[in-house]
């Protein structure tokens, strides 16, 4: 045995604490034993760093500086190749020199799941630590319901083979040949079903997945995502979707850096909701009057561009109800161009005609069934009739940001016709664009659309070259913008093109194409190969600044995939790819630039109290399984000045609590779809998806929480500037953005105080004349706050205040080194200073916490955070919340400056931090 | 888990009985002070001897605490050893070296047990041996060709840290980590 020779040769130690396997025993037992004794020689061997005796550094018994220097020499020598070879035999695997972001969990007990140069090492590696490689075909099944049908499946097997047999017997009989395959029958494909003021199936898949898309539809790119992200549980749908929450990897900064800096974060939002809405003009522009495009000037010249196709226009949807308009939802809107009836006729100077029009109303799913009801409602009300589609299936879309975003959808998307006749200039416009770094350089709005080549023609997509230096004409594009000559219809709104862009060749005859041509070179288009219609909306962040826009791509569902696939792979001239993003990217990027995202910060609409209710639940179960002392107890947090229990509900956004509105009887009672107000007879359609849960909802009475209303920006400022004027609707709430003044952070569910403004309880001027002036006496009853915490707060905004507060500076310390005498005299001094207290100590957060002034009462309770964290882009804290509109407009006659700071404090803490709010 | 952590020593024999200005012909101070060890000096004889000065010092609480004490290198022609101490007793050790004089045999040669650095990882105290060696050959190259003063010299009895002058270092006997305990000076 060599394990004997090895034994021989001293390097193992003697005492073994394992015994060695009998002879007899096979080899498969002692290799992994033999192996690891291998291993520790080697690790032995590696720790073991060389050194010299002392005869190296002596020449013949006497010093000597040249073979000093070559002992030193040496030793450098040794140590460097020690730590050399201690690095190399380290412990690692082969997997581990997969990139992170390629990495897969499986990698560690399957080889295929590692490169290929890798896999030869994997193997040996996995046979040395023993790893149980299981293939799952082989695997014996474990449960009962997999053993059945493990056994049905045989069963059914050699039924088959047994027909076959049977079948070639007769043929041979008969003498026939047979044919080796059957006869396929080509035929066309269906163009899907739209039906016109009802929803729609959503798409036919493949038998195999069908059965795991009954309560919910995949995205086209489902498979992709599955494998790169945490998608939401397959019993909890996201809004009948299976959508990618967050990657697998880590990725908080990479995407903050993505989204700002360097790079791209792209995501597959083909579950928003597209609604075409068909009609004559007058009446189109009824219907979105009466959902709230209101503003002048989308119907003066000012939106002639809007309405001539060429921008988009994104907003607040809202209906209107007996007590008031209530918000719906955010939707973008876009008009399809007229065929130009005459060449010489250029957009402007077209008198409104009242002609057949088209528009796209893109919006959330969480609120769609909502808008999708009423302007079903609306455009019957019309005369003639208007009619809807629901086109979710039809139009998927992808969403863009960050600085690479131009350059990365500009290598991909290669306009179909070379012609400015055909279609337009558009897709030339947008080619020209390879320069700009950020969306919202482009005009406000901007949309675009233009037919595109199949991406995977030319895969692997390759980087576009960018003109160095700000071109002038780039400018002047920027500015112009002609995009109106030879403005067509857009494709995309014809359904006919929509339907022959997703019968793309399959991506075997593209390869086989591939094959056949030179390697390398770009396929050209033939007849097979349709054009794609899609549409770009560039959109700006609402906050000004230099916020990243966001690029909006809509092209039809069956297409998204070829140019998934191509965006991700395409090689950014600042590095690496396009990142993935799930649904927590997207809340982080909002969050970033300080904008709402819906439907979580908007707990005034349908949608945002559904998500409320939703996310409450979820974190009463998550608190339900904390052991009992690792939980907040919210009745025993001690807020201060005798003040004990959280405020309202502490896992809630408690606006109820806040509004004073009566308990619901279940508090996780749904509201969805429409609440109180709402037409009853807009039920009378047929719901296949939704209607269950909708009608469902429907027996419950309404969560109280609904009675709250959104406001936005514009309608609150209106009421500020006039509010003799205007009314505010019945609890009110206005989304705003929370920054710090200076530390804090604030989590979902905080509460937002202003600050205290009650009348307070004025105590007597005391007449000890000890008495600094700074520091008052102890509130004379437990219930009351101290009545200058107004100051005191306003006090922290002064940066300075810490060094200078109220508060006595710390006792001298002794000087070090000081003798008895010393000392003596020093304490006496101390003592004769009069350091005596100057009356009752109060109690510990009686007048403030630990030095920290104390929160307002409940009184000065205005509103709760929705979102918060520290935030990268700002390098502080940053929150977005709502707050009753009311007391909103109250505090804002303290005067701008004073009226906008308020106080939040985390659910479950007992000290508040200064803050401002900024609507949003 | 639980991670066993550790100290590391690096120590440098230092010969005292060598007259300052003593040193003739082609052979320096620096080269005297640093003279190789003897060839019977193994690495039980060093624990043995720290052991014993640990038992001396500490009692029988200190060298069991000293149990897992080991030599991972020692090299003879350089003078120099790293111990491997675990974490909360590498004090006890470090206090033994300083009390002992002499090489561990029967009249051993006097000497100092120079600690010059502590790490937590092997790694960083073979970083430290490779730089001081280097500092050796640039400043015995230095003293053989006859320069006064010799920055490699002071950079050698200093440490890392140029500005912290020796009185500093010895009141500070409060730090742990990465620092020169010198108060060992050549010319004491």
């Amino acid at each position: 045995m060599d394990r004997s020779s090895k034994n021989s040769g001293g390097k193992l130690p003697e005492v073994r604490k394992r015994k060695d396997a009998p002879a007899g025993t096979n080899s498969q037992q002692t290799r992994p034993n033999n192996s690891r004794a291998n291993k520790r020689v080697k690790f032995q061997d590696a720790r073991n760093i060389r050194s010299q005796p002392p005869d190296a550094a002596l020449d013949d018994g006497r010093l000597d500086l040249e073979k000093f220097l070559k002992a030193r020499e040496y030793e450098i020598k040794a140590l460097e190749s020690s730590m050399q070879k201690c690095k190399e035999v380290n412990a690692t695997r082969v997997f581990q020199q997969v990139p992170r972001a390629m990495r897969r969990r499986t990698a560690s007990h399957n080889v295929k799941r590692v490169p290929k140069r890798l896999r030869g090492r994997a193997r040996r590696e996995m046979i040395e630590d023993n790893t149980p490689t299981v293939e799952s075909r082989r695997r014996r099944p474990r449960t009962t319901r997999a053993r059945i049908r493990a056994e049905t499946a045989k069963r059914l097997g050699m039924l088959a083979a047994k027909q076959r047999r049977k079948r070639t017997e007769k043929a041979a009989v008969e003498g026939k040949e047979v044919a080796a395959t059957p006869e396929v029958i080509q035929s066309r494909a269906p163009r899907p079903k739209i039906r016109r003021n009802v929803l729609n199936d959503p798409p036919k898949t493949t038998s195999k997945f069908r059965k795991r898309q009954v309560n919910k539809t995949w995205l086209p790119t489902h498979l992709w995502h599955s494998k790169r992200a945490r998608m939401t549980e397959p019993g909890k749908p996201l809004w009948r979707f299976a959508i990618p929450l967050t990657p697998t990897e880590k990725c908080y900064r990479p995407t903050h850096r993505a989204s700002g800096q360097k790079g791209a974060v792209v995501w597959d939002t083909s579950y928003m909701s597209t609604i075409g809405l068909y009609g004559l003009t007058e009446g189109a522009k009824r219907v979105l009057r009466a959902l709230g495009l209101t503003q002048e000037a989308l119907w003066g010249a000012r939106g002639q561009k809007w309405r001539a196709g060429l921008r988009k226009w994104s907003g607040f949807l809202s209906k209107r109800r007996k007590d008031g308009r209530r918000n719906i939802g955010p939707a973008t809107i876009v008009w399809n161009p007229e065929a130009p009836t005459d060449e010489g006729e250029s957009v402007e100077s077209t008198p409104p005609t009242n002609s057949q029009k088209q528009l796209l109303i893109r919006t959330h799913p969480a609120c769609f069934l909502e808008v999708f009801n009423e302007l079903l409602k609306l455009a019957r009300m019309q005369s003639p009739q208007m009619h809807i589609e629901d086109l979710r299936f039809e139009i998927g879309s992808i969403e863009i940001v960050g600085p690479g975003s131009t350059e990365a959808l500009i290598g991909i998307l290669k306009p179909y016709y070379d012609n400015v006749e055909v279609e337009g200039c558009q897709g030339r416009i947008f080619e020209s664009l390879a320069e700009v770094t950020n969306p919202s350089s482009l005009p406000k709005d901007a949309a675009l659309a233009f037919s595109i080549r199949d991406p995977r023609l030319s895969y692997p997509p390759k980087r576009v070259a960018i003109p160095s230096g700000m071109d002038q004409s780039l400018v002047e594009t920027l500015t112009n913008w002609p995009i109106e000559q030879h403005l067509q219809p857009y494709g995309l709104y014809d359904r006919n093109a929509r339907h022959k862009a997703s019968q793309l060749p399959s991506q075997k005859s593209i390869n086989r194409r591939k094959g056949s041509s030179l390697p390398g070179k770009e396929l050209c288009v033939t007849s097979a190969d349709p054009p794609i219609p899609i549409m770009l909306l560039a959109s700006r962040p609402e906050m000004t600044g230099q916020a990243q826009g966001v690029w909006t791509l809509l092209a039809p569902w069956k297409c998204i995939l070829p140019i998934w696939y191509s965006l991700m792979h395409y090689p950014l001239s600042t590095g690496g790819n396009p990142r993935l993003g799930g649904l927590d990217e997207q809340r982080q990027v909002a969050f970033e630039q300080g904008s709402p995202w819906f439907p979580g910060d908007f707990p005034g609409t349908d949608a945002g109290v559904d998500w409320e209710l939703r996310s409450r639940e979820k974190r009463r179960s998550a608190w339900d399984r904390r052991p009992k002392g690792k939980r907040v107890e919210w009745k025993s947090l001690e807020l201060g000045g005798g003040r004990k229990g959280e405020v309202g509900d502490g896992l809630a956004c408690d606006f109820e609590y806040l509004f004073r509105l009566p308990k619901g009887a279940e508090s996780n009672a749904r509201v969805m779809g429409s609440s109180a107000g709402d037409d009853p007879d807009s039920m009378e359609l047929d719901h296949p998806e939704e209607g269950d849960r909708v009608l469902s909802s429907k027996a419950h009475p309404p969560h109280p929480f609904a009675m709250i209303a959104h406001i936005t920006k514009s309608v609150f400022n209106e009421f500020t500037s006039a509010p003799d004027a205007t009314t505010l609707p019945q609890h009110s709430i206005v989304t705003v953005g929370l920054g710090f003044v200076s530390r804090g952070v604030a989590n979902t569910c905080a509460r937002i105080y202003r600050l205290p403004t009650r009348a307070q309880f004025v105590s007597e001027p005391s007449t000890q004349a000890e008495v600094p002036a700074t520091d008052p006496p102890p509130p004379t009853s437990p219930e009351a706050l101290p009545y200058d915490l107004k100051e005191q707060w306003l006090l922290k905004l002064q940066p300075t205040s810490q060094q200078r507060g109220r508060h006595p500076p710390a006792p001298p310390r002794m000087p070090p080194g000081a003798d008895i005498q010393t000392r003596k005299r020093l304490q006496a001094r101390s003592i004769s200073a009069g350091e005596f207290p100057t009356g009752p100590k109060a109690k510990a957060n009686q007048t403030d916490i630990g030095t920290h002034p104390l929160c307002p009462g409940e009184e000065d309770l205005i509103g709760f955070v929705t979102t918060g964290s520290f935030c990268l882009s700002e390098g502080k804290g940053m929150a977005i919340g709502s707050i009753s509109a009311e007391k909103a407009a109250e505090s804002l006659k303290m005067g701008a400056e004073e009226g906008k700071l308020c106080i939040v404090r985390n659910a479950g803490e007992n000290v508040g931090w200064l803050a401002r709010w900024e609507l949003v | 888990m639980v991670r066993l952590k550790d100290r590391y020593l690096l120590v440098n024999i230092v010969y005292t009985d060598v007259q300052p200005g003593h040193a003739k012909g082609p052979v320096s101070d620096l080269m005297l002070y640093n003279q190789p060890t003897t060839g019977e000096l193994k690495p039980q004889h060093l624990l043995k001897a720290v052991r014993s000065e640990v038992n001396a010092l500490f009692g029988d609480c200190g060298s069991g605490a000293v149990g897992g004490l080991q030599v991972k290198y020692l090299s003879q022609a350089t003078s120099t050893f790293i111990l491997r101490i675990s974490r909360d007793h590498y004090r006890l050790v470090w206090a033994a070296l300083s009390f002992m004089n002499r090489l561990p045999f029967k009249d051993g040669r006097p000497c100092v047990y120079r600690v010059v650095r502590v790490s937590g990882t092997i790694r960083k105290v073979e970083e430290e041996a490779v730089r001081r060696a280097k500092l050796f050959i640039l400043a015995a190259k230095e003293e053989m060709a006859g320069k006064p003063t010799s920055g490699a010299l002071d950079a050698l009895l200093r440490g890392k840290e140029q500005g912290r002058s020796l009185a500093m270092v010895v009141d500070d006997d409060g730090d742990d980590l990465g620092r020169d305990d010198s108060e060992m000076g050549l010319d004491g």
